[in-house]
């Protein structure tokens, strides 16, 4: 026989770990001793095995909600649906199931129901919240020390750990629901958007944003000044009003700690 | 002693023989007896403090941006000297190098300043998809220069050589045409890397490909070994698989005694990876390799106390 390259025979055995063609394993069949008292069928299968149950483990740990909502029988179908989909290309399984919402979305008979893939996608936020990068937080000290005639001029930025999502169902609901162990409501369509972020005990948090908080973090989130925000209060309250509800929402803010020390100054 | 300007991080104890025994002084960078740190204990450690020589950490597991991991790492380091573990270097690959994930390990090594870094003798994945496995090699020549090519490119950008650690494995290919252990040797003399040796592994594997582990350590060149692992099994009665989720079992602390009879004083830790029992419970594995290497090299002083350099 001739010699097999290095890389024939890696190809090989990736092709059986990620295949169940049968053609596969007889190409790395070929390539295997047959030696002691257990056969190279038994050999091979331990690999292929911990292949599958190291990825199903790493789903289950980071989609433990959505675990209960679909039961055992979906899990699974969707375990092997998304790893035959989505073999892994990353060195970490940290990043490993980030295209699942996707899956969800595109594949029967998940995407029949849509609150499966919103679930997943929350699932994921909560953890890009968790591990974001750190920054110094913006605080109510911080603030006290910035000279007034800047206030209006100030652009405030967000912490690493913020993300913004927006839900067409009951789904950030439906996973509280299930966190405390209690049946959630029939899925049903309802537009909300939430805030996640990791707070300054570095616990993950989230809330459901208003419709004026929600407009006005997206005017920051583009680059606007306090000023413009309190523009933007005018259309809905007085003048007088408008400061005051603009400085009850940055004190918020800066509780929750979702805004970083590097404000900067509007030229 | 190292001095480190960024933050305060603890160095390693100095050990030397008590003037009782009549034995071989541990060298200069043996770190004494260490647990592979897992996120469930970071709390126990930061409250209790135990009484432990140094700390293995998962490269991997920290190779993110921020967040209670990273917050608890570097507290811990404040405390205790550190080695790093990768397991995603496949040095074995047929892949080009992954420079990114280089990058990051540089990262984390800087920001950690450990004893040393090591992963595995394996590949872990081709052509983009990644097993999340340790494979094993053929051991030819082929796979030889092209590991040997690999750890030089590795330790030129890292800037000092690495460690690699012996698998478990499970298969044979034909291709093969040595002895892990062999193979395991050229590498390191060649290429200038250290070795680790994982005596769970050798374990696992000898009743595998039915061999005597005793060839195995035999085998190893002497000077290389820089660190050993400890772990434990699943015994399947015609196989063993290498789960890291049981205490260590009574051949592998047999085959350890072995290691130190061949070896000498070589820094030793407990990798556990699954079922994680109480810190406590690890704690008293750690004693339990320390009184055997004591018990057959010798008993050791602490000649100083771990001390916080800034």
């Amino acid at each position: 026989m001739d010699k097999l390259p290095l890389a024939s025979l890696q190809q090989k055995l990736i092709n059986y770990l990620v295949d169940d063609d049968p053609t596969v394993t007889t190409d790395i069949m070929e390539q295997i001793k047959d030696h002691g008292s257990i056969t190279r069928d038994v050999r091979l299968h331990i690999y292929k095995n911990a292949y599958q149950v190291r990825l199903k483990e790493t789903i289950e740990n980071d989609h433990e909600m959505l675990g209960f909502f679909l039961g055992d029988d979906l899990f699974d179908q969707m375990v092997l649906g998304y790893i035959n989909a989505y073999p892994s290309d990353n060195t970490s399984l940290r990043y490993f199931a980030d295209k699942l919402p996707l899956f969800l979305a595109n594949t029967a008979p998940f995407k029949d129901h849509p609150i499966i893939s919103e679930l997943a996608h929350f699932e994921r936020l909560l953890m890009v919240a968790f591990d974001a990068a750190d920054a110094t937080r913006f605080t109510r000290d911080l603030l006290a020390n910035t000279p007034p005639e800047q206030w209006p001029d100030l652009v405030f930025r967000f912490h690493p750990s913020v993300q913004l999502a927006h839900f067409h169902y009951n789904s950030v609901e439906t996973w509280q629901a299930l966190k405390q162990e209690q049946s959630p409501e029939p899925a049903k369509e309802q537009h909300s958007d939430w805030l996640l972020w990791r707070n300054n005990d570095r616990l993950t948090q989230f809330r459901s944003l208003p419709e004026q908080e929600y407009n006005l973090i997206t005017m920051i989130l583009n680059g606007a000044s306090f000023t413009a925000l309190c523009d933007l209060l005018l259309e809905e309250v007085t003048e007088e009003q408008a400061s005051q509800v603009a400085l009850n929402y940055l004190l918020r803010w800066l509780d929750d700690g979702i805004l970083i020390k590097q404000a900067f100054i509007q030229q | 002693m190292v001095h480190n300007l960024i933050t305060n991080q603890a160095s390693a104890r100095e050990y030397s023989l008590s003037s009782a025994v009549d034995g071989i002084a541990p060298p200069d960078d043996f770190l004494g007896f260490g647990l592979g740190l897992r996120t469930d204990h970071f709390q126990d450690v930061l409250s209790t403090k135990p009484d432990l020589d140094w700390f293995e950490v998962v490269s991997e597991n920290f190779m993110v941006d921020g967040g209670k991991p990273k917050h608890y790492l570097h507290a811990i380091r404040e405390l205790y000297p550190m080695v790093m573990h990768g397991v995603s270097l496949s040095i074995g690959s047929t892949d080009p190098l992954n420079m990114q994930y280089l990058r990051q390990l540089k990262v984390l090594v800087n920001e950690l300043q450990p004893q040393w870094i090591s992963d595995h003798l394996c590949w872990t994945g081709v052509n983009q998809t990644n097993s999340h496995d340790l494979l094993p090699l053929p051991y030819n020549e082929e796979a030889l220069n092209h590991v040997c090519d690999r750890v030089d490119q590795v330790q030129n950008f890292l800037g000092r050589p690495i460690l690699l650690e012996n698998l478990s494995s499970y298969i044979t290919y034909k291709e093969s045409e040595m002895s892990e252990w062999d193979f395991f040797n050229k590498v390191a003399r060649r290429s200038g890397c250290n070795i680790l040796l994982d005596i769970n592994n050798i374990y696992v594997s000898a009743r595998n490909h039915e061999f005597d582990p005793q060839d195995y350590l035999e085998g190893i060149d002497k000077n290389k070994v820089k660190q050993f692992h400890l772990a434990g099994h699943t015994d399947y009665g015609n196989y063993v698989i290498d789960t890291h989720d049981h205490p260590v079992a009574d051949p592998v602390w047999a085959l350890y005694k072995q290691a130190l009879k061949r070896f000498g004083w070589v820094s030793t830790m407990i990798e556990r990876d699954d079922n994680i029992p109480p810190l406590v419970e690890l704690l008293a594995e750690v004693e339990t390799a320390r009184n055997i290497a004591y018990d057959t090299l010798g008993q050791l002083e602490r000649v100083k106390q771990r001390e916080i350099v800034t």
